[in-house]
């Protein structure tokens, strides 16, 4: 299905040795089906730099690019410098975001790149609808989060903080992301209801959390943060 | 002057002496100009009757209020520039950061890997690990 069509992951990792090697395994093996996958990956300043000797070996249908930043920045930041990235290279036919915490699947991946390939802009995964393990808690949360960004944004999705998204370049080029740290989700999704002629979509993802994931994923307490974050942005921010 | 004021007399006093001692020889201007707040604080804080005659004659009721309102106005506003600070330096680093990151990126090259046995990239140590 994926045969001719060129997709680029932009992935964020902060101290994710074993499940980066994991999760960029999976996009390897899923890359030969496609006409190619390229992986913008950006290191946040881990403690231990990823090394090019860690990552999978390039084949004829994988490549890694791979960036550092200095200092740990947050997740949005690497984001944002993924995207970057990926748009000084030439089109890809879709974009996919993804997390390097293993918590996506590749298959997914594949699967919101072909919505884009069927004509959408944006398309976000929705862990509700697929064979995801979310935490009691972790429900709860991102309950109440997705109503709040249903208020602010006005788009009617299902899931909220959902790292697993996929893009068309116009899509891509309508989200300049400046939450450096968790906010950039919420932040991405004011973008693209801004932007208005983005066709935007829903499916269904696998999110499959454990005791790593877990640990290192947002918190409760980071719900405040990330209010902080948005309420700074709405006082400031407009002077860029 | 009671207990409190005393206390508070003390304090003014003791951080104008910890401040000239810890920052001697550098910002006198700015310890100089902390430092006639500060008396001006202490006159209000012996004499508080003045501060409340002062109060009076703009048409608020206690000396205190006098000098709560605008202070209060005052560190309201220094806190939102501080803060708007703070966010323009944050950004302002981000994008000095993603500059170093986005000029020492690398691409793991199939062809290399293939035609020399091992990466490139690896040539040396500190490409290895691309400490910028």
């Amino acid at each position: 299905m994926l045969r001719d069509v060129s997709v680029a992951v932009l992935m964020p990792a902060y101290d994710e040795a074993v499940t980066l090697t994991r999760t960029l395994a999976s996009l390897a093996s899923v890359a030969a089906s496609t006409g190619g996958v390229t992986v913008f990956l950006v290191d946040d300043g881990s403690r231990l730099p990823v090394q090019m000797t860690s990552l999978p070996e390039p084949t004829p249908t994988f490549t890694v690019i791979l960036a550092r930043h200095p200092i740990n920045l947050g997740q949005g930041a690497a984001l944002e410098t993924a995207r970057r990235l990926a748009l000084r290279e030439p089109a890809f036919s879709a974009y996919v975001t993804m997390d390097a915490d293993g918590q996506h699947q590749a298959c997914d991946a594949m699967a919101l790149a072909q919505a884009v390939i069927g004509g959408a802009d944006v398309v976000f995964g929705d862990r509700s609808r697929g064979d995801s393990n979310v935490p009691p808690f972790r429900a709860v949360l991102l309950f109440f989060a997705g109503i709040f960004e249903r208020v602010l944004t006005g788009l009617p999705l299902s899931d909220a903080h959902n790292g697993l998204r996929a893009f068309s370049r116009r899509g891509l080029e309508a989200i300049s992301i400046r939450q450096n740290r968790m906010a950039h989700a919420t932040e991405i999704k004011r973008l693209v209801s801004e932007a208005r002629f983005l066709s935007v979509v829903e499916l269904p993802v696998s999110v499959r959390y454990s005791r790593e994931t877990l640990s290192k994923g947002q918190r409760g307490s980071g719900a405040a943060d990330i209010l902080r974050d948005l309420a700074l942005q709405y006082l400031f921010g407009e002077s860029r | 002057m009671n207990f409190a004021a005393s206390c508070l007399l003390a304090l003014v006093f003791g951080l104008v002496v910890h401040d000239w001692l810890t920052h001697r020889g550098k910002n006198r201007r700015a310890l100089l100009v902390e430092s006639a707040v500060f008396v001006g604080g202490a006159f209000f804080i012996a004499f508080p009757d003045r501060a409340t005659a002062l109060a009076h004659l703009v048409g608020i009721g206690r000396g205190v209020d006098f000098l709560l309102y605008p202070l209060v106005i005052w560190l309201v506003r220094e806190s939102l520039l501080a803060r708007r600070l703070r966010f323009e330096d944050a950004e302002r680093m981000t994008e000095l950061a993603r500059a170093v990151a986005l000029r020492g990126a690398q691409r793991l090259e199939v062809e290399t890997v293939h035609s020399s046995g091992r990466n490139p990239l690896q040539s040396d140590g500190s490409s290895a690990s691309f400490n910028t």
